[in-house]
């Protein structure tokens, strides 16, 4: 039992730190949101620091990284609030490379290492909500597999190059590969709540590679992967979002003192501060159960993200509450933390839904790590 | 980063469950595990039983007879007594005076007192609050006037726990009114035996005699009593506090409590209403959270590489679990958590219960019980103070 980070991994958060700083101003940010969401120079800059082939073994060009490792860079990542989805990259090289035959991972793995190629996760869909295993998309197999449905908030939307896709192969759900260029595929875009983008993805007998037939399986660790990536990239956004709210307390000046001598507004910043910790302590705990046996896995993410969940929310709404009117302006950073925060709890499942979870999860034993 | 503990501590951990599950007489696990009344001698028992083993004074160090575990070997074996249902260790000799002791006490005190601290033999009571000096410690007014060789003490401390058992008491006292009510403090010990000393008892809202007004009327103490300097005693306080770390979430009884607040929603029939189900849902979570503070917490004492300043959460966090799982099997017990019948908390008690449901008996006197834990121990106001200071200077 050990909660220090390695010298490796000090380095690792430290160059993701830099880069941030030096490369990814708030006012490049809005710049970016403006065209659209995703800028590919920046994604690409994140390859350069071989941030994209995190997941990716060494032999593909990767760095062969585990989850701790993930969760340095997507605390870094958040505490920036950087646009460009490097946790849909760690969501599809984690899946590509647990499930897809060795040909596919040869193919697709070093390009993603190298940036080259952006694949996203494409699984929500108008009736299924949060469920997994509620599909409607079809897969047919004539001399080739094709795909038809459609595929809705798709992370990265038209930039993106291809799309991780479950559909339904006869009576079971398979996960298949879509490129974004191939026939009888559109991808439109948008940008969503917090400044990314998003699209819908409608697929027409559009070819596709089949990844694995065990669908559901691949599908639920590849959202897994995505919640111990989002708990990590919350603590940093939360970090962040803290010291600025304390920032402010300290600056702005009321009756004469600075905000930050009343009770009441320092009583609000300790339950801040204990969320914070809380949530950080789960999302160590996401991440060091990330590769657990199926169902300890799926309980410890269910659990992780249901503290993540009532986290931002307290810190996210507090946050703005503390600052007054500025924080709900669009000028002010600390409103697009919030927009951040918010939406990072409507991602892979809310908090309701993953109260249901753990409630329907709860077992009998004889302590929590059993 | 690492969650498994090594193969050597999984080994301590079964030494001490091995050890635990032949030495926890059947009697007081039963008590503990059902919420029923321990009396002093259940208590002590336990006691003597661990100070015969050495391990009472399980965090002392080697020098005055402690077995030398770190942090996580202390943990460990709070976990596996907890989980075992042994009763909590009285903490106010061998958790809070002892270490005072050893640290700024005399080599003849140490001779004299931690012998009888370590075996279990002694029981030692706490004198700090007073009843205008609550949250406020430090303004403390029982005074202790220094005549020749001895100390003339009079005033009043109340919420003393378990002060009606007691043999000795470590006091606050006022030695001093020149400077800031810090600086004229001492810390002073005091036998109960003394004339002059009066213990009366305050019965708790769940009707339980656990707390006690002690009067002191003109008692004689010995100079020799006095612990480090005159005046000093509000720095030894402190240390005191400090002392008290990660066992203040009190995470493993939480883990244990769980788990019978599970059984009893089933025994209930309230397992399956999803509204009740899901609050256990969230106070599992609660509890898995907390463990993975106190495991933080105890990862940086041991390793010494990086400084947390979250051990003041634990007791916040740790207090509101505690009531939290009071509360919700209270409310699990429905309409026989009503009746207020003390007798049924003793063990082998055979009246009748309403609706058969003996087990239920102490559920709401466990949840009004446990108001204290916000309170206690610093409340979580002045907890709330101190976390802010350390984000908003």
């Amino acid at each position: 039992m050990n909660f220090d980070f390695s010298d490796d991994q000090q380095q690792l958060r430290d160059a993701v730190q830099k880069w941030v700083a030096r490369s990814y101003s708030f006012d490049k940010r809005r710049a970016a949101v403006k065209a659209g969401g995703l800028d590919r120079a920046a994604y690409a800059e994140l390859a350069e620091l071989g941030l994209t082939g995190l997941y990716v073994p060494e032999a593909l060009g990767g760095m062969g990284m585990g989850p701790m490792e993930a969760m340095v860079v997507m605390e870094e990542l958040g505490r920036g609030m950087v646009l460009e989805p490097l946790l849909q990259t760690l969501v599809a090289s984690g899946v590509i490379h647990g499930y897809a035959p060795e040909a596919v991972q040869a193919d697709w793995l070093p390009r993603i290492a190298s940036g080259e190629a952006l694949v996203v996760l494409a699984h929500h869909e108008r009736a299924a909500r949060w469920h997994l295993d509620r599909c409607t998309t079809t897969a047919q197999n004539a001399g080739g597999w094709t795909l038809t449905g459609t595929k809705s908030v798709v992370p990265g939307g038209d930039r993106a190059d291809a799309y991780l896709v479950p559909a339904m192969a006869g009576g079971q759900m398979a996960l298949f590969l879509v490129e974004r260029g191939a026939a009888g595929v559109t991808a439109t875009g948008y940008v969503t709540q917090d400044g990314s983008r998003a699209g819908e993805l409608t697929m027409a007998d559009a070819p596709a590679t089949l990844l694995t037939t065990d669908g559901l399986t691949a599908l639920e660790h590849a959202v897994d992967i995505g919640i111990a990536a989002t708990c990590a990239e919350g603590v940093g956004a939360m970090e962040f979002t803290m010291a600025l709210t304390a920032d402010y307390m300290n600056t702005r000046k009321q009756f004469g003192v600075p905000i930050a001598s009343f009770q009441a507004l320092r009583h609000r910043m300790a339950d801040m501060k204990m969320q914070l910790e809380l949530a950080r302590s789960m999302s160590y705990y996401a991440s060091l159960k990330l590769n657990a046996p199926t169902a300890e896995r799926r309980q410890a993410m269910a659990r992780a993200k249901y503290q993540l969940g009532v986290s931002m929310r307290f810190v996210g709404q507090n946050s703005v509450q503390l600052h007054g009117g500025i924080g709900v302006t669009d000028e002010y950073v600390g409103s697009h933390y919030f927009k951040k925060l918010t939406q990072m709890e409507m991602v892979f499942g809310d908090t309701l839904h993953h109260l249901g979870e753990v409630s329907a999860r709860m077992q009998d034993q004889a302590g929590v790590f059993a | 980063m690492d969650l498994a503990f090594t193969p050597e501590q999984q080994r301590f951990r079964e030494t001490i469950r091995a050890w635990v599950g032949e030495s926890l007489p059947t009697d007081i696990a039963h008590k503990v595990n059902h919420h029923l009344h321990l009396s002093r001698e259940d208590m002590q028992r336990w006691a003597k039983i661990l100070g015969k083993k050495g391990w009472l004074g399980h965090a002392w160090p080697t020098a005055f007879g402690g077995p030398g575990w770190d942090a996580v070997e202390r943990h460990l074996f709070e976990e596996e007594c907890a989980l075992a249902g042994a009763p909590r260790v009285v903490p106010f000799g061998p958790v809070m005076v002892a270490p005072v002791i050893m640290a700024f006490g005399t080599p003849e005190q140490q001779k004299r007192f931690l012998p009888g601290i370590a075996s279990g033999e002694v029981w030692w009571s706490q004198g700090y609050s007073e009843p205008g000096s609550g949250s406020d410690l430090a303004s403390l007014k029982t005074r202790a006037e220094r005549q020749g060789d001895k100390y003339i003490v009079n005033g009043q401390k109340t919420w003393t726990t378990l002060g009606q058992y007691g043999d000795w008491i470590f006091c606050l006292v006022r030695t001093d009114n020149s400077g800031k009510p810090q600086t004229g403090i001492s810390f002073l010990l005091i036998d109960m035996k003394s004339p002059g000393v009066q213990v009366r008892p305050i019965i708790m809202l769940d009707g339980g005699h656990e707390v006690n007004e002690v009067w002191f009327d003109n008692v004689e103490v010995p100079a020799e009593n006095l612990v480090g300097e005159e005046n000093k005693g509000w720095t030894y306080a402190k240390y005191l506090l400090a002392h008290e770390r990660t066992n203040i979430a009190d995470v493993n009884r939480a883990k244990r409590e769980l788990e019978r607040l599970k059984q009893v929603a089933r025994q209930e029939g309230v397992w399956d209403d999803t509204r009740f189900r899901d609050e256990i849902a969230k106070l599992e979570v609660e509890v898995v959270a907390l463990e993975m503070m106190v495991l933080r917490v105890l990862s940086a004492e041991t390793s010494g590489k990086s400084s947390l300043d979250i051990a003041g959460l634990l007791k916040i966090r740790g207090s509101e679990v505690q009531q939290r799982y009071t509360e919700l099997m209270m409310l699990a017990g429905g309409p026989y958590a009503l009746p207020f019948m003390r007798e049924a908390m003793q063990a082998g008690w055979q009246g009748d219960f309403p609706g058969g449901a003996t087990g239920l008996a102490p559920m709401a006197a466990a949840y009004f019980n446990v108001r204290k834990t916000t309170i206690y121990g610093g409340s979580n106001e002045v907890q709330r103070n101190i976390v802010a200071q350390t984000v908003l200077g």
